[in-house]
């Protein structure tokens, strides 16, 4: 059972900011898939929570100069099911549709996702790879300079993130290997490309989180080919350990998701 | 197929206990005609369901007494911790803190240790003896330990509160002064000299070991036989994962005296008598209620100390007193199951005949002994399916600083014939033989049935090559190869893993049914089974409607309330079709020879020249008739209650198959067949038993491939503690299953019923992991330990590379 708390539904950005302002340790609440079973754990205990449900300004999905802007309060339903998603990159609605299950796609939120930074979280890996920019109640920050390691972004005490812009590529590809137990991302890499330019990020596998592989951008850039990353391993000196995989498993599998998501452009792989 | 059970009775193969058959007359029952069976062997579809799926069952936490307040327990944090001292007062002063209690209050208040009943005790379970012939020690299980804790989550004390939050607030606040202890949490590790001692009484942590078999022959036939094989397995913890968590909620009535209980188990009737006597009260003041319950599997047979603690406070303050485990609590300390290190070896000639069988079992009973139930019952039937003419068993049990364990979805036949199957799959690999001609060759034969095993378990009838025929026919065994080269085309390592089983169902011995038929006709039958989604409502009214020719809809089964049901066995052990069916057919004779009598007088003519035809007697003189309704009035209503104790066990067998695909770069595992043929004995509802079939295969491919109760040796901590750790079967794991229902009847019994609850899980971890292992054979994979997951898979693949390697290497 949770520590008590007061829980509080502004209907506008400055209303959420004020409450969060004047709330001793206050915490938003998105879509609440990790933030209500660590309170139930009794391993977080905010004296307020502040929902970001009812805010306009963080809903919506819409399409303009070469960019795909989804609103943070946005779950991954509707981020799935959205004709603009689908048609500009699918990969993206597919991986949308691949977090959790139904229940947790109807209540979480890709805001919630990127906020958080969980480091087996599926939207950080397209965040990186789709250089997206990301609106906060207070100014934009670029993917590369928002997330700082594990559960850690550049977002301050307060600062709202409204929502994130991504930058439509020619393609992009996913690909996922599953926990067996939690179905989060025991690795997984998101590929996109630019022109001859190509962007690879890395979920699930690292010890600190979400991660670009440049050497492996490197030679997409130069042979957009799964052949072209023949020979090509991470670290596993960097790969993060638990009962489900080993380091070097990790590795093995970030490196083969990369593959998949070359070879398969244009759609979600589930390994 | 179907045998009467007169026929086996005259070709009897070894000499047999009497009470082993199933006596008609002995049992005043008269001959069970099958022409009479309307609704017995019908895929009728479950009563109960409805009630279920539209939210109007009664599951524990459901219920809600006036004035009720909560339970918090404080738990250990350490798997071996002095108590030095408990001090209460910081939790006393928040508001609506109504009491804290430790195990010294309980002590001063008398109340004792539940008094679990660890050997099973009918005259056929193999006899388990501490080291030195005596009755094992099994470590009291005092609600609140007073001198220290013995794994992690053991609850030291309660918190009572007037909300669930500030009871759990008041938790944090009681302040224990522990003593660090070392540890220890693997069994092997714990019988080693110089371990962590748990219990005082016994320096080794061996509270069990017993031998079973002929040593003396055993070696003999060891020297001389031409092959010999060895294997060691680890059949891993799991833990019951029921989507209902234990809880309970304690009423106490002053006036009186009495306590209630709302607490779903596997059966109320031993809550109310174990609980009785943790509290030092007569029975007759408690009562206990177990309606629906949401999953059991063996988890909630035994008594949990927080039924106890609530009982006691709800009576020292006055209150109701509800307790409602979370999933974090559920996964420390519902009792666990399985967890046997096994050793086996086995002895063949040069035609593969197996001549001899050695095994060492290790079971990890947890931080005291709850249920020596699955070592028991692996003992039983370490031969397996197999004519093994000798065998030699040492069985041990061994305390750590575990949660307990307990009889888990086929209490130790899933350990023993993973064993069995592997040794003999090993066997054909290194000595040459075909798997299958193999087993073909050592099956134990329908016409040495009832046949007497190794270490003298009676297998009551069965055909198993039958089984397994069936089974292969039905797996389309012959299209492997095409099946092989079509995943190899796709990438993809196709492996196939067959396993025979047979399991014993025993059970507790006692039964009691009362059969009352109201003059309107409703016929209410009482029984002391209780059902967490087998569809006892469904299955037990066929049973009676076909006895009593009525309806089926007439028949209601009332259970789960102690007031009502004064004996009964619960559900385990796959007992309760087949001790309900037995003790309801007794019932139903008894009650229609009342009416037979009750005819007759009414008639006015002899009551055996009457015919019971349609749910009504006849005078054959006349054209009238009275129903059994007719027959019984408001002052004289017509009601039998029988008892009765049954000893003889069943053996329920079958085949299984298992197919697995293997991506060998992301080592994903895929299960892309399962077929099953699985002999219940006579099937009462065949739609229920498949049921069973599918979530009991379900079940075993969850061990063999998710579920583990990860325990981190060094810190004694458990790392699955949810969910997300902790890896269940889901819809898409598991293929649309092919299976069978072979009905090969007991001689035991008056329907001839087996058990169909557990097949499903017993040849699974088997099926699974031959699977895994047939696919892999051709990259150089040996040997894979449970579950199965992907990372095992590629670290199996690396080291079978390195062992490659390395013999390349002049």
């Amino acid at each position: 059972m949770m520590y008590a708390f007061s829980y509080h539904a502004p209907i506008s950005l400055s209303e959420a900011r004020k409450r969060f302002e004047e709330s001793e340790d206050a915490a938003y609440i998105s879509g609440g898939h990790t933030l209500l079973p660590t309170m139930k754990n009794r391993l977080a205990a905010p004296s307020d929570l502040v929902s970001l449900g009812q805010i306009e300004e963080l809903q919506g999905i819409a399409v303009a100069e070469g960019c795909l802007t989804i609103g943070a309060a946005e779950t991954h339903a509707s981020v799935a099911a959205s004709d603009a998603v689908t048609g500009r990159i699918p990969a993206l609605a597919g991986l949308a549709g691949s977090i959790g299950d139904v229940q947790v796609r109807h209540r979480g939120t890709i805001g919630g996702s990127v906020a958080n930074n969980d480091p087996a979280a599926d939207y950080p890996s397209a965040v990186l790879a789709l250089d997206a920019r990301l609106h906060t109640s207070e100014r934009v920050i670029e993917a590369s300079d928002f997330f700082q390691g594990v559960y850690t972004t550049a977002l301050e005490p307060g600062e709202i993130l409204t929502k994130v812009g991504f930058r439509i590529p020619d393609t992009a590809g996913y690909a996922k290997m599953r926990n067996p137990a939690s179905r989060y991302a025991l690795a997984a890499a998101f590929v996109a490309r630019f022109g001859d330019s190509v962007r690879v990020a890395i979920t699930g596998a690292s010890e600190d989180g979400v991660f670009r592989w440049t050497e492996a951008e490197e030679r997409l850039s130069k042979d957009f080919s799964a052949g072209a990353l023949a020979g090509l391993t991470l670290n596993e000196a960097d790969m993060n350990e638990d009962i489900h995989a080993s380091r070097g498993y990790r590795a093995h599998l970030a490196a083969l998701c990369t593959r998949k998501a070359v070879e398969l452009q244009g759609r979600l792989t589930l390994l | 197929m179907t045998q009467k059970p007169g026929k086996l009775r005259a070709e009897f193969r070894t000499e047999l206990p009497s009470g082993w058959a199933f006596d008609e007359i002995e049992a005043r029952i008269g001959p069970i005609r099958d022409q009479l069976f309307k609704q017995i062997g019908q895929p009728v579809r479950r009563k109960e369901d409805r009630r279920l799926v539209t939210g109007r069952g009664r599951f524990t936490d459901d219920f809600s007494v006036p004035g009720e307040c909560y339970a918090a327990l404080v738990r250990s944090p350490y798997p071996h911790a002095r108590i030095k001292g408990i001090d209460p007062s910081a939790a006393l002063e928040l508001p609506g803190v109504l009491a804290v209690y430790t195990g010294v209050d309980a002590l001063a208040d008398g109340l004792g240790p539940i008094p679990h009943s660890p050997v099973p005790s009918t005259k056929f379970d193999v006899r388990l003896t501490a080291p030195d012939g005596e009755a094992p020690f099994i470590g009291p299980h005092l609600l609140l330990p007073i001198d220290k804790a013995r794994h992690v989550g053991e609850a030291v004390a309660v918190v009572i509160a007037d909300t669930k939050a500030r009871a759990e607030d008041a938790a944090e606040r009681v302040d224990v002064d522990w003593e660090e202890l070392p540890h220890v949490t693997d069994s092997l590790e714990a019988i080693r000299p110089g371990s962590p001692r748990l219990w005082d009484e016994v320096p080794d942590n061996t509270l069990v070991c017993s031998h079973f078999g002929d040593a003396d022959a055993t070696d003999a036939a060891f020297q001389s036989a031409a092959h010999r094989v060895r294997a060691k397995f680890h059949i891993n913890r799991v833990t019951a994962v029921t989507i209902e968590p234990r809880a309970a909620l304690a009423d106490y009535d002053k006036a009186s005296a009495r306590s209630t209980l709302y607490a779903g188990s596997g059966g109320a009737v031993r809550q109310k008598r174990e609980l009785a006597s943790v509290l030092g009260i007569d029975p007759d003041d408690l009562r206990v209620l177990s309606y629906d319950v949401g999953g059991n599997f063996g988890a909630r047979n035994r008594v949990y100390v927080e039924f106890g603690l609530i009982l006691w406070a709800s009576r020292k303050l006055e209150r109701p007193v509800k307790f409602t485990a979370t999933r974090s609590e559920a996964f420390l300390t519902d009792y666990q199951g399985r967890d046997l290190h096994t050793t086996v070896e086995l002895a063949l000639d040069e035609n593969g005949q197996f001549l001899a069988m050695r095994a060492d079992n290790v079971s990890n009973v947890g931080a005291r002994c709850v249920s020596l139930s699955p070592l028991s019952k692996g003992s039983g039937l370490i031969t397996g399916s197999y004519h093994i003419p000798v065998a030699h068993l040492v069985a041990r049990a061994v305390f750590t600083n575990t949660m307990c364990t307990q009889a888990y979805r086929s209490s130790g036949r899933p350990e023993v014939t993973y064993a069995i199957e592997r040794l003999v799959e090993i066997a054909a690999e290194q000595c040459g033989f075909d798997p299958i001609d193999l087993r073909r060759r050592n099956l134990v034969s329908a016409d040495q049935m009832p046949y007497r095993n190794a270490v003298g378990a009676i297998y009551d009838s069965g055909a198993y090559e039958e089984n397994m025929d069936k089974a292969m026919a039905l797996f389309q065994w012959p299209d492997i190869a095409a099946r092989r080269d079509d995943a190899r085309a796709r990438g993809k390592l196709l492996g196939v893993g067959l396993a025979n089983y047979v399991e014993s169902s025993i059970g507790s011995p006692v039964e009691r049914a009362e059969i009352a038929v109201s003059p309107d006709g409703e016929v209410e039958v009482v029984i002391g089974t209780q059902p967490s989604g087998q569809g006892h409502e469904t299955s037990f009214a066929q049973v009676v409607a076909d006895m009593l020719q009525m309806p089926v809809e007439a028949v209601t089964i009332t259970l789960g309330d102690t007031d009502i049901v004064s004996v009964g066995g619960g559900s385990h052990s796959g007992r309760s079709m087949r001790h309900a069916g037995t003790v309801m057919t007794m019932a139903s004779a008894d009650l229609l020879a009342e009416a037979r009598r009750r005819a007759g007088a009414e008639f006015g003519t002899p009551a055996e020249d009457l015919a019971f035809e349609d749910g009504a007697f006849k005078c054959r003189a006349t054209n009238r008739f009275l129903t059994l309704s007719d027959l019984s009035t408001a002052t004289a209503p017509l009601a039998v209650a029988r008892t009765n104790e049954m000893h003889a066990p069943v053996f329920p067998n079958g085949t299984a198959i298992c197919e697995v695909e293997i991506d060998p770069d992301s080592c994903q595992i895929e299960i892309t067949r399962y077929a099953s043929v699985d002999d219940v004995g006579r099937c009462i509802n065949p739609l229920i038993v498949h049921g069973q079939s599918h979530g009991g295969i379900a079940q075993g491919v969850g061990q063999a491939m998710w579920e583990d109760c990860a325990i981190d040796p060094s810190s004694g901590q458990q790392i699955a503690g949810s969910l997300l750790d902790y890896g269940m079967p889901r819809a898409d794991n598991v293929p649309s299953f092919d299976c069978e229902i072979a009905e090969v009847l007991s001689p035991t019994n008056p329907l001839g019923i087996k058990a169909g609850g557990e097949g499903g899980t017993t040849p699974a971890l088997a099926t699974v992991t031959l699977a895994v292992l047939d696919a892999l054979r051709p990259l150089g994979v040996r040997d894979i330990s449970m579950p199965i997951t992907p990372e095992r898979i590629w670290q199996a693949l690396a080291s079978a590379r390195e062992a490659n390697m390395q013999e390349l290497v002049p």
